[in-house]
């Protein structure tokens, strides 16, 4: 504990320091329209980043890297392509929820996202929002939350992105981007396919990544209809459907094949009356996946979870200076698979958000929620943040929060194995951020504490099959700084992006850091523009991390920390005021590094992408 | 735990060859014991004889690479050893450097035990595990590392034992429960089956030459209504494939472990150690000592020493071991990730 208080110290001085040498400032406000108000108006004391849809265009790789490169998340990829869970700020991935306009899109089955199952492309922006959101967002949001965001633009336009890309092992992708307002009416869709072999070259040795091969299409759409000058009703809509060889070790090649189905329709209604701006939300969501152990027989095993959400909340002024935001929701749960039976779980949660402004310096947040939940007791949450802003360039932020994670459907119920009697996995946090702001120039450092309890941990019982108890308790404390510059010189354009995470994540009874968390990951992203011509290179450190508990170190127990560069350059070769046409070119693993992100499972050798773009 | 009875007659005749020759040593892991470790990663520990010294991952070690996921058993035939891996590979190495030699995967899809017949092995292999029809012994020719025939089997193949010209496979049944001995003429490949209690596993020729079977019995307590057969120990007459004795268990009781030396057959039971002599009538009610595991995944015993692996699927497991005649806990090493087997090279 005191190394926590040591670090908070450190940080707050070394950063005060340097804010005073500040004598400028423009705030560079990154520039986003919100389909979730919680995350707009209710996080002023949370570390808030946003990729915006630039970036996401830019970066056309998966999901995973674009995260990889650009924050301090740290991922755990089985493979290229395969499963890839996210790990923030040394949590795991069913401690990282991911929310898809405003509602948590975490499997009910294996609590967690798999990274590569999220195609960006239509997304207008994501947001990493780090610590606990619980209160906001439900289970899961203990490291903190991924937040995919659509939005509907009611102001006249029509405009198309048309996206061509080949690369190495025989990759292709196609998009379409579409969107469309008028009068009353807006429209957007995106339309994405991807194929790849993924048969990539194991550098240092002669084999290949031989069953890795993948596709997956996906369907973003989204329609906005003003009803009046009051009522807004929107209707967003994902599908992804996705086919994956699941790749072996080094070793072990694998003839595993999984499919995965998932459906995401919400309808909302937003009112702004008198006194209050309200929404009602009405959601389905559908999961499903199918894995065949061996991909030449049709024989698999099958999960599949219904969800039917409908969520009421109201923005109201209290005072001048005080908002509430209270949130009533029910979910309604609905599975069936091979391995679980078909179990149902419902839920009723009460949350009510207190914002209060006293002046333009201070912000101060105080959240509450209660959740019902059939099968356990769900433990009363909270959390509150404060944001002072010192300064024009100098912002303290502080927040604290209770956190929670509900067992999953394959905790509960897994066939055999499943535990009827366990509790929610509770988390307590702390978090202290410092923005600083100088010129064109933003560096965010954030200092955390997190202590979980009833961690939930499969292990093998007396009669021979494994099954989960609440029984671990963990403490992570780390810290995190982000540094982001641009310069423009006449025409030249430059930047840099660079983030550090030191990450400690510990088992409270063995001091040993957990599985898979590095205790240093770093990223740099330099970009340069010159008329029309860009370039960009990238560049990961990602730390040693154990494989197991005893944190045994070396080349058969641990996997070795690795650095991997990214280059990429777009040359716009046609440009009218309407329509454009963008050639790019991507290394990936410039230097051809041989790494492993997961033991035993190498990842790519350097690798090509041609991508022509044409928007219009 | 494959026949470690086939395996100490191979240890008494390689030693006997050595008997008067002063040879050079054949390689680091000549004498002692080895450990597989199921993973992940999966892994061999070697341990010395004179139980003086341990090293882990030897096969790493020698090789550089890791032996694959899941590493299921070992089979150890002339001077060398097949590593069987659940993906479908064996791997064939030098038994006393672990050099690998070649690699067999072809024809193979969920391999689990392997024993030989001069130069050909037997290989049970569950095919397709969601498919309960589909199961075999591959045939494999150990001069070409071939498959070249496969015998089909009822469901979940597990142990598999030669003996006078026959192979003896135990059918614990996969993911299923199965409870049947599948005997197999290798004159002419032909099957008969031989039923027992419920989940058969482990394997051995007792001092008299008959078959000695453990079945833990079906414990599926998570089916609607459960599922609860007793388990038992069954000797077994060999000429003519009658049932000499067959000792079950009380109700509850589900022994998954059991090895056989001098003449005794050993069995754990909720930490305690049990004896069964050849000639006993009845299961023993007393045990003969305690052992300090919390997860027992391997069971051997050699020359008055019993050796159990306390797994761990998350770091090392341990090994420890036990005198019989005083039933002291003598020593413990380090062992591989899910360590389950216990063999004597």
């Amino acid at each position: 504990m005191i190394r926590v208080v040591l670090l908070f110290l450190l940080l707050l001085f070394g950063s005060v320091a340097k804010a005073q040498t500040s004598t400028d400032s423009i705030q560079r406000l990154d520039e986003v329209v919100l389909s979730d108000v919680k995350l707009k108006r209710y996080s002023h004391g949370y570390k808030v980043t946003v990729l915006n849809d630039s970036l996401l265009q830019k970066n056309r790789s998966s999901f995973t890297d674009i995260l990889r490169f650009n924050s301090n998340l740290y991922f755990k990829e089985n493979g290229y392509g395969m499963v890839s869970s996210p790990s923030f700020r040394g949590t795991n991935a069913s401690q990282t929820a991911v929310i898809w306009n405003g509602i948590s899109i975490n499997s009910q089955l294996t609590g967690q996202t798999d990274f590569n199952t999220i195609n960006t492309t239509n997304f207008k922006s994501v947001i990493i929002r780090s610590g606990g959101g619980s209160v906001q967002y439900g289970s899961g949001a203990i490291g903190g939350s991924i937040h995919l965001n659509n939005t509907l633009s009611f102001s006249p336009h029509f405009d198309n992105t048309m996206t061509l890309s080949y690369g190495s092992y025989d990759t292709k992708n196609v998009s379409y981007l579409s969107s469309y307002a008028k009068d009353k009416w807006s429209f957007n869709i995106g339309l994405n396919y991807i194929d790849s072999d993924n048969d990539y070259k194991y550098l240092s040795t002669d084999k290949r990544n031989t069953n890795g091969a993948y596709y997956n299409g996906s369907i973003n759409a989204n329609v906005g209809y003003v009803i009046s000058p009051k009522d807004v009703i929107k209707l967003y809509h994902q599908t992804f459907l996705g086919e994956r060889e699941f790749s072996g070790t080094i070793s072990s090649p694998s003839l595993a094949k999984y499919e995965d189905q998932n459906f995401r329709t919400m309808l909302e209604w937003s009112r702004q009356g008198d006194k209050a701006f309200s929404k009602l939300k009405v959601a389905h969501l559908q999961e499903h996946f199918k894995y065949f152990g061996n991909k030449n027989t049709e024989n698999y095993t099958f999960g599949k979870i219904n969800t039917y959400l409908i969520n009421y909340t109201a923005d109201i002024n209290l005072l001048t200076h005080l908002k509430l935001k209270p949130i009533v929701s029910y979910n309604y749960y609905e599975g069936n698979g091979s391995s679980f039976g078909d179990p149902n779980r419902k839920e009723f949660s009460t949350t009510a958000l207190l914002q209060y402004t006293p002046n333009e310096k201070w912000q101060y947040g105080l959240n509450l929620r209660q959740d019902v939940t059939s099968g356990f007791e769900s433990p009363l949450l909270f959390s509150f943040d404060v944001a002072y802003e010192v300064s024009d360039y100098y912002t303290l932020k502080l927040n604290g929060s209770k956190n929670y994670r509900v067992p999953t459907f394959n905790d509960l119920y897994w066939q055999p194995g499943g535990n009827l009697d366990l509790v929610p996995e509770t988390s307590y946090q702390i978090d202290l951020g410092q923005d600083i702001s100088y010129k064109s120039a933003k560096l965010n450092l954030n200092a955390f504490y997190i202590k979980t309890t009833d961690l939930i941990q499969w292990k093998p019982n007396t009669s021979g099959f494994w099954s989960p108890e609440n029984i671990a308790e963990t403490q992570n404390y780390g810290a995190e700084a982000s540094l982001d510059v641009s310069k423009k010189i006449k025409e030249h354009h430059l930047s840099l992006q660079f983030n550090y995470a030191f990450t400690v994540s510990e088992d409270l009874e063995s001091n040993k850091q957990l599985i898979y968390v590095p205790y240093h990951k770093a990223n740099i992203n330099l970009a340069y523009a010159y008329k029309r011509m860009s370039l960009f290179f990238q560049h990961l450190y990602n730390g040693e991390v154990y494989t197991t508990t005893e944190n045994l170190s070396g080349r058969f127990y641990s996997v070795e920390a690795y650095q991997v560069s990214n280059f990429g350059m777009t040359y716009q070769l046609f440009k009218t005021k309407s329509q454009h046409i963008d050639v790019s070119l991507n290394v990936n693993n410039l230097f051809n590094t041989v790494y492993e992100n997961v033991a035993f499972r190498p990842m790519p050798d350097r690798n090509f992408n041609f991508q022509i773009q044409y928007k219009f | 735990m494959l026949s470690i009875f086939a395996m100490s007659l191979l240890i008494v005749s390689c030693s006997s060859d050595d008997d008067g020759i002063s040879s050079e040593p054949l390689g680091a892991y000549e004498d002692g014991i080895i450990v597989s470790g199921e993973g992940g990663p999966s892994s061999i520990s070697f341990i010395s004889e004179d139980l003086m010294t341990s090293e882990n991952q030897i096969y790493f070690n020698a090789n550089n690479e890791a032996t694959g996921v899941y590493l299921q058993s070992i089979g150890f035939n002339d001077d060398k050893a097949y590593i069987v891996v659940d993906a479908g590979t064996i791997t064939v190495v030098n038994r006393y450097t672990f050099e690998k030699l070649t690699t067999i995967s072809t024809g193979l899809t969920t391999p689990r035990f392997i024993d030989f017949d001069d130069n050909i092995a037997y290989v049970s292999d569950w095919g397709d595990p969601f498919d309960a029809t589909d199961d075999y012994i591959a045939v494999v020719n150990l001069t070409t590392n071939t498959v070249f025939s496969t015998i089909l089997v009822s469901e979940g193949p597990e142990q598999v034992l030669e003996k006078s010209g026959k192979i003896y496979v135990s059918h614990k049944g996969g993911y299923g429960v199965n409870n049947v001995i599948s005997v197999i003429n290798i004159s002419d490949n032909s099957v008969e089956t031989i039923t027992v209690n419920d989940v058969p596993d482990e394997m051995f020729i007792d001092e008299s030459g008959d078959l000695l079977v453990l079945s833990s019995g079906a414990n599926q307590s998570w089916l609607t209504p459960p599922v609860e057969t007793e388990a038992a120990i069954t000797r077994i007459d060999l000429s003519d494939n009658s049932i000499i004795s067959n000792l079950e268990f009380p109700a509850g009781q589900h022994p998954g472990l059991m090895a056989y030396d001098d003449g005794a057959a050993y069995y754990v039971l909720n930490n305690k150690v049990y004896s069964l002599a050849d000639n006993a009538t009845s299961l023993p009610t007393t045990s003969l000592f305690d052992i300090s595991t919390s997860y027992t995944y391997g069971l051997a015993v050699d020359d008055n020493q019993l050796f159990v692996t306390d797994a761990s699927f998350t770091g090392n497991s341990t090994l420890l071991v036990y005198d019989i005649s005083s039933r002291t806990e003598t020593n413990s090493f380090s062992v591989g990730v899910g360590a389950s087997k216990i063999y004597f090279n």
